[in-house]
């Protein structure tokens, strides 16, 4: 059997007295675009900071490739670009030297290759011409697609990454989507929170529901419609999904 | 002006339900933090009172310094109050992130103006009353005043309050609306940094200490006729001087209603020409401290060499980090301007050295000399600790709301923070060196004791930079508006508190030693070998405590960083 490239054991999160994550387990394989969904405040955003780094769980494992986070977080963090959901960046760096401070932090080798790499990134998400400007002239959107081109600089087998389509135009979501495919095609594991419904039928090959800290479905777009009893419409599934105490698990409905 | 209550309303309840939800490590914070305000109010309370009673039993010219003394510290205090409001009017009318919810609500600009006007003078004034009431409570209780005196102090503080706050919002407005949109903060800071150095070099090669010290005046004549000289009938201070002093000391004053007069109707028509200004300047000045921010960076061949000759050694992710943090530190204003300040701060110390009155001391020429080198040690110390609380404390704070990047990266909080350190370590050595050895020859102590205190110095110096750094990891603040109030809280003053301790703790340790084998070299003697029994031990304990002093601090920050 192949090691799963994420795997979360019994991760919980508790603060003070509340469980933003209650004992969530799940395993990811390598090569498909995993969708995690959720109404706000579900635990989206604190699983997917734990499975980063960035947060210490109260309980439970996070393996990714086989490498535990908290016994070896060098190796570990090492596989993964992390997307979060706000892109708060060094103002005081440009474009160009902020992704050449992440290769360096990556381990990535100085001189030509990061930065032809960088280059080739910056090309790719339209950011060239503002590579050697400050980042706190960018907006928004400029912000997150440069946060992109880090996530994908040293070519990491693992991409987490937190609502990557807030914030960006049109084009620019098309281009994020094609990329997550393409990544996926390669062999990359892309592990994608988001509220968009329709970016998760369109690009996700699996997907998870994550409801009070707990996950309460998992399957493809069209399994989870199926055993919602909703047929097709994903968004009619997530609703009655999280709106049932316990989600599928404790009502379970006819497979059509 | 129903809104007016409106607007001011968020800032207060935030207040009372911060107080409300804190929990035991915030109260116990708050416990602490009033301890030491109180232990702060009752030494400047006592230290006022000494000087006054000191002055009072001048006969002829006893009352003439303290009415003196009470128009310099109101002139300093008015002074600091102006600065102060240009400073926070900045802030709270063109910059802060509610301004432009509060600006998109029906809400006028006159009473978005009066709500930001108040925050301002709330913002501005507390350092009126934390260090102001002492030294005024003490006038009270020299002079035996009656109630007259505290309830003038209330209404007369309250109308130089407001003139100050008139005035430093109507200079901010004039400013913003004067300079370019994007360089306005960065030109006022600078403005405003240069204008206290300046202010604080200037006082303090006029020397003020001669004040006391009618020796060098040269008659009783001019000495008296300096200080007889009425300061500016123009001036604010003045007209609440004149009043207060009247209260305290009976004498009679001229024109007593109409200063008050005076210092009312300036106050209060300050308020309507800020007004009027606002109607006409206010939200030209807010739109244009919106536009964007757009910079090319500068100095890159600088960054370049100065990152290369400083990163040689590392590993590439360690020099990737102090590659941005070199960068973020020259490149951000309310940063490296605080250098200035920093240029100012030794320029006075070591100027201070070379004005000491040592040949007129009582005491032994040589001796006097290598003990005030001895305990200029502790001086340093303290120096390079406050430099060290705004430039190495909030080191880990800079990071700001990108510390994601840095926790999701490899790289491990224990090389981030030792990259932290290696950063600033060099330049703090050679500082706390310059003090020392440029005070040590302005001092001509022995060779012996310049060798020790050198060494002392630079040992200390290890444990000091540690120090910053763990305790910046062991009370971060990841959100800011602006660095410099990083330092400024509570984490800070524990710094500072537990760094002065560990420069006393050395000093302690040393004194015994450093006499014996300062007395030996003075008298020609060998040292015995009880005498070395004594002091092999003791430098042994100070390197002991300068190694702990290095990794306690950095464990407990790593551990820290690691636990969240």
């Amino acid at each position: 059997m192949t090691t799963p490239m994420i795997k979360l054991v019994d991760l919980t999160k508790t603060y003070r007295n509340f469980k933003a994550v209650d004992g969530l387990s799940l395993e990811v394989p390598a090569g498909i675009v995993f969708g995690f969904l959720g109404p706000n405040g579900a635990g989206k955003t604190t699983t997917i900071r734990m499975m980063a780094g960035v947060l210490k769980p109260t309980r439970g494992r996070i393996e990714l490739n086989g490498y535990d986070l908290a016994a070896r977080p060098t190796e570990a963090k090492r596989l993964v670009g992390f997307i979060p959901d706000r892109p708060y960046l060094y103002e005081k760096l440009t474009g160009m030297e902020f992704l050449r401070f992440i290769g360096g932090l990556y381990g990535m080798n100085g001189g030509e290759p990061p930065d032809r790499k960088a280059g080739e990134l910056l090309e790719l998400f339209e950011l060239s011409d503002w590579s050697n400007e400050l980042i706190e002239s960018y907006s928004h959107g400029m912000k997150q697609r440069l946060v992109m081109c880090s996530a994908l600089l040293h070519a990491p087998p693992i991409i987490i990454v937190d609502e990557p389509m807030v914030g960006l135009d049109p084009k620019a979501a098309r281009l994020v989507k094609n990329i997550f495919r393409q990544q996926a095609e390669q062999g990359t594991t892309v592990f994608m929170s988001t509220h968009s419904l329709g970016v998760a039928q369109e690009v996700c090959d699996q997907i998870a529901i994550i409801s009070k800290g707990g996950i309460i479905a998992r399957g493809t777009a069209r399994e989870l419609s199926e055993r919602a009893g909703v047929f097709g419409d994903l968004e009619e599934t997530f609703l009655k999904l999280t709106r049932e105490p316990g989600g599928i698990h404790e009502e379970p409905h006819p497979v059509a | 002006m129903k809104n007016l209550t409106l607007l001011l309303s968020p800032r207060f309840r935030g207040a009372r339900n911060a107080f409300r939800t804190a929990g035991t490590r915030e109260r116990k914070r708050a416990v602490f933090l009033a301890a030491l305000g109180i232990a702060f109010w009752a030494g400047m309370f006592l230290l006022s009172t000494r000087v006054l009673l000191y002055f009072k039993e001048a006969e002829i010219i006893g009352d003439i310094l303290a009415h003196h003394l009470l128009s310099m510290v109101l002139l300093t205090f008015f002074s600091l109050l102006v600065f102060s409001h240009v400073i926070t009017a900045l802030s709270n009318f063109f910059l802060s992130k509610d301004l432009e919810l509060c600006h998109a609500t029906p809400a006028s600009m006159e009473e978005i103006f009066l709500s930001r006007y108040l925050f301002t003078i709330i913002d501005s004034s507390w350092m009126v009353l934390v260090f102001g009431l002492p030294v005024m409570l003490s006038y009270a209780y020299v002079y035996n005043s009656g109630p007259l005196f505290f309830i003038n102090l209330l209404h007369l503080g309250t109308a130089s309050v407001l003139i100050a706050a008139g005035l430093g919002v109507l200079i901010t407005m004039i400013l913003v609306n004067v300079f370019p949109a994007h360089r306005t903060r960065d030109i006022m800071m600078l403005l405003v940094i240069f204008l206290v150095v300046g202010f604080f070099i200037l006082f303090r090669f006029l020397r003020p200490e001669r004040l006391v010290d009618p020796d060098a005046f040269f008659s009783m004549v001019q000495y008296l006729s300096a200080l007889n000289a009425p300061a500016s009938p123009y001036l604010p201070t003045h007209w609440a001087a004149e009043i207060l002093w009247h209260h305290l000391s009976g004498a009679p004053v001229e024109d007593y209603w109409f200063h008050m007069a005076l210092l009312w109707n300036t106050a209060l028509a300050l308020l309507a020409v800020n007004i009027w200004t606002a109607r006409a300047f206010y939200y030209n000045g807010f739109s244009r401290a919106q536009e964007a921010k757009s910079r090319r960076p500068g100095g890159d061949l600088f960054f370049r060499i100065l990152i290369r000759l400083y990163t040689l050694p590392l590993a590439r992710d360690t020099r990737a980090m102090l590659d941005k943090d070199i960068r973020t530190f020259f490149r951000d204003n309310s940063q490296w301007s605080q250098l200035i300040l920093l240029a100012a701060l030794v320029v006075i110390y070591l100027y201070n050295f070379s004005v000491l009155p040592l040949e007129r001391s009582p005491i032994r020429l040589e001796f006097l000399q290598n003990e005030i080198a001895f305990l200029n040690l502790g001086l340093a110390g303290f120096v390079l600790s406050a430099i060290a609380v705004r430039f190495i404390f909030p080191a880990v704070s800079a990071e700001g709301r990108a510390f994601w990047i840095v926790r999701s990266s490899p790289l491990t909080i224990r090389r981030f923070l030792w990259g932290k350190y290696i950063l600033y370590l060099p330049p703090m050595l050679f500082l706390g060196e310059v003090l020392i050895i440029i005070t040590n020859n302005l001092l001509q102590v022995t060779p012996l004791m310049m060798w020790l205190l050198s060494i002392t110095m630079f040992f200390s110096i290890f444990g000091v930079v540690a120090m910053g750094v763990g305790f910046g990891a062991l009370y971060p603040r990841f959100v800011y508006e602006n660095i410099a109030q990083v330092s400024t809280g509570f984490g800070g003053v524990v710094y500072m508190m537990v760094s002065t301790l560990f420069m006393a703790a050395v000093i302690l340790l040393e004194a015994g030693p450093v006499y014996i084998l300062f007395m030996a070299g003075i008298r020609n003697q060998t040292v015995t070998v009880l005498n070395w029994l004594i002091i092999v031990p003791a430098f042994c304990l100070v390197l002991a405590l300068q190694a702990y002093a290095v990794v306690k601090p950095m464990r407990m920050g790593v551990r820290a960083l690691t636990s969240d």
